[in-house]
């Protein structure tokens, strides 16, 4: 049996603990899909054949844009949805078939989902109560999460005197309280403002991190997910299209999608190789370290250098500065080379910052460059 | 100054409007303390017609009729009403339009042919069975059946005023169906069940004609007692009956527009 991880007992992991100590115990949390499908009506494919593994105290993130299939996956995993076929299994358990309530499996809506009959506390004993556990280890329970969230003051309120981040965080408290095997959120901050919004990133990361507890975490937004994550799944109608922790999804995307959704816009497609890593695209010649042997070429804003004037050279374009937005720490360009432009990304380390309509020279690193499949 | 004669004329209208429907009760109301014999003359406050009430069996049995009609058939109409509602909720999304419609019609329908459908019905039920013979049993039954979609509706209009997602959060929260239903639904949509009862009560004790055609020789209930009477012309009593009608159907329509209107949560 896991120690409750809410207790301030051995359970306890700090911040920095490593992160695969009591792997037996935690075991029971990983979670197995296999072969999942999920079609809503004639048309609609939500879930295409999903085969996904997720470790056990993991941070996953699900992102994708609307439609893509990531809440269905969440969905499934909760019991509120069943796959048309395929499998899914948490600690080697297979509970394709187990009612939602009887799963040890807990999640935080986008609504929240707050229940509006009764006050903050009934709020956060519900589950427990549903359990069957006596008052006085519900009482005790419901304390110590109010005591891990510090929402302390507002347990003795109405559920609608609450604004929209304290409900945000009562709904997170009501489901960890159970101590479920696996927590899910389902865009839990997608109706706060920013800046709530970061700050309850970081709330969220801290719990998740204390507890050890396996997040899945659905997002459209890729910032959001990269800050949270320790692996990310890009989906896209139905298909996992990539799963990998954040810094190989952005810096290495599979496909054109992947790099796109993660925000890429500088890619090229590939008209001719030749010996030694020489790509020809309508920018002109790169030279590219990378063994990958895809379509695309994907050039990094960030990894682009500038050089005034005209200084042609290895992996060198001129180009034209065709427009220059200046952010303070750092400016954004477009570049126009031949009849196609770049984007580039440069910090401001308080040098020249070309001007519009100056001519440049860009240069880019080989192994900066990366290839990638359509 | 136009603006302000408008404002005039039609709080003048507002006044007429409430003179028509409020004066006739107070003419009963007041009717009923008159200590003399005839309608004609107020004499002087006395509540000897609420005496005479009190003492005559055939109106006590009216009343307990009346309110035995009214609270069974308000509670009956309520379980089967609250379950309909729910039933009708769950299943919104499927072609059940028709169903709902069915279930309105009675209410659409002129009391009357109700009131003579439902009869033959029970006549002929009886005369093959045996049972349902004529009387408060019958009653319940039909006053039943045109509560229901009143219950119905009130409990259906509150689910769908309900966040959908709150049904989930139950499941997730490992309530099995039955916890389901009594930890999250009756208490989510108690406002309304109480509610619906006080309506489904007024309309109880409101109704003659459909208590008219089903009753039996001994399950005459209040309005039903006061058309015989009125045959012999209004006695004093009546108004002391109809005031006290007035009095239980006001507070039964206060308590179900409270129940309604409270901030639902």
């Amino acid at each position: 049996m896991t120690p409750s991880p809410l207790a301030p007992e051995p359970g306890t992991r700090e911040p920095d603990a490593p992160r695969d100590t009591d792997n037996a115990a935690r075991e029971a949390s990983s979670i197995e899909l296999l072969g999942l499908h999920k079609r809503f009506g004639k048309d609609t494919v939500a879930l295409d054949g999903v085969d996904l593994t997720i470790r056990a105290g993991e941070f996953f993130t699900l992102l994708g844009p609307s439609g893509c299939g990531k809440t269905t996956l969440l969905r499934i995993l909760a019991g509120l949805e069943e796959p048309d076929s395929g499998s899914l299994k948490i600690g080697g358990l297979d509970i394709t078939d187990t009612p939602p309530h009887k799963r040890s499996v807990n999640t935080v809506f986008q609504s929240y989902a707050l229940f509006p009959h009764l006050s903050v506390r009934d709020n956060l004993a519900f589950g427990l109560r549903m359990l069957g556990l006596p008052a006085a280890e519900r009482e005790a329970r419901v304390a110590r999460i109010a005591e891990f969230i510090q929402l302390n003051d507002l347990v003795d309120r109405k559920v609608d005197q609450l604004s929209g981040g304290q409900r945000q965080r009562i709904a997170l408290a009501r489901a960890l309280v159970c101590e479920p095997d696996v927590l899910l959120l389902d865009e839990p901050l997608s109706a706060l403002d920013a800046g709530l919004r970061s700050q309850l990133q970081v709330e969220l990361l801290r719990v998740q991190k204390r507890l050890g507890m396996t997040f899945v975490f659905v997002t459209h937004d890729q910032q959001e997910a990269m800050v949270m994550s320790d692996r990310i799944a890009v989906l896209d109608s139905g298909n996992i299209q990539q799963v990998g922790p954040p810094r190989e999804v952005y810096e290495r995307p599979v496909n054109a999608f992947v790099a796109r959704f993660m925000g890429h816009d500088n890619l090229f497609p590939i008209t001719r190789r030749a010996e030694g890593g020489w790509l020809t695209t309508e920018l002109g010649d790169l030279r590219c370290d990378g063994e990958g042997a895809g379509d695309l070429l994907l050039i990094r804003p960030e990894t682009l250098d500038l050089l005034p004037g005209e200084q042609p050279g290895e992996n060198r374009l001129l180009a034209t500065v065709g427009e220059r937005l200046y952010r303070g720490s750092h400016a954004e360009y477009r570049l126009d080379i031949g009849q196609t432009s770049l984007q580039a990304t440069v910090n401001n380390r308080g040098r020249h910052l070309p001007e519009v309509g100056e001519r440049i020279t860009v240069t880019v690193a080989a192994d900066d460059l990366v290839t990638l499949g359509k | 100054m136009k603006k302000r004669t408008l404002r005039r004329g039609l709080t003048a209208i507002w006044w007429l409007i409430l003179i028509f429907l409020y004066l006739p009760l107070a003419v009963v109301v007041l009717f009923s303390f008159n200590s003399a014999n005839s309608a004609a003359s107020f004499t002087g406050v006395s509540l000897r017609w609420y005496k005479r009430l009190m003492g005559n069996e055939e109106i006590l049995s009216a009343l307990s009729n009346s309110l035995i009609l009214a609270i069974v058939s308000s509670a009956v109409a309520l379980v089967i009403g609250c379950l309909i509602g729910y039933g009708m909720y769950r299943h919104r999304h499927r072609k059940l339009g028709w169903l709902i419609v069915l279930i309105y019609l009675p209410i659409v329908l002129p009391d009357i042919v109700f009131g003579i459908s439902e009869m033959a019905f029970f006549v002929q039920i009886h005369r093959m069975t045996g049972l349902l013979q004529p009387g408060l049993g019958t009653m319940i039954i039909a006053h039943v059946t045109f509560q229901i979609p009143f219950v119905a509706l009130i409990v259906y209009s509150r689910f769908v005023g309900l966040d959908p997602t709150l049904f989930e959060a139950a499941k997730d929260l490992y309530a099995s169906p039955a916890q389901r239903a009594f930890h999250f639904m009756l208490p989510t949509i108690k406002p309304a069940l109480i509610s619906a009862f006080f309506l489904s009560f007024t309309l109880s004790v409101d109704d003659f004609v459909i208590s008219f055609f089903t009753a039996g020789p001994d399950s005459a209930t209040l309005p039903i007692y006061i058309w015989g009477a009125i045959k012999k012309g209004v006695s004093p009593e009546i108004n002391a009956i109809a005031t006290l009608m007035i009095g239980a159907v006001t507070i039964a329509a206060i308590l179900s527009l409270l129940f309604s209107h409270r901030r639902q949560p």
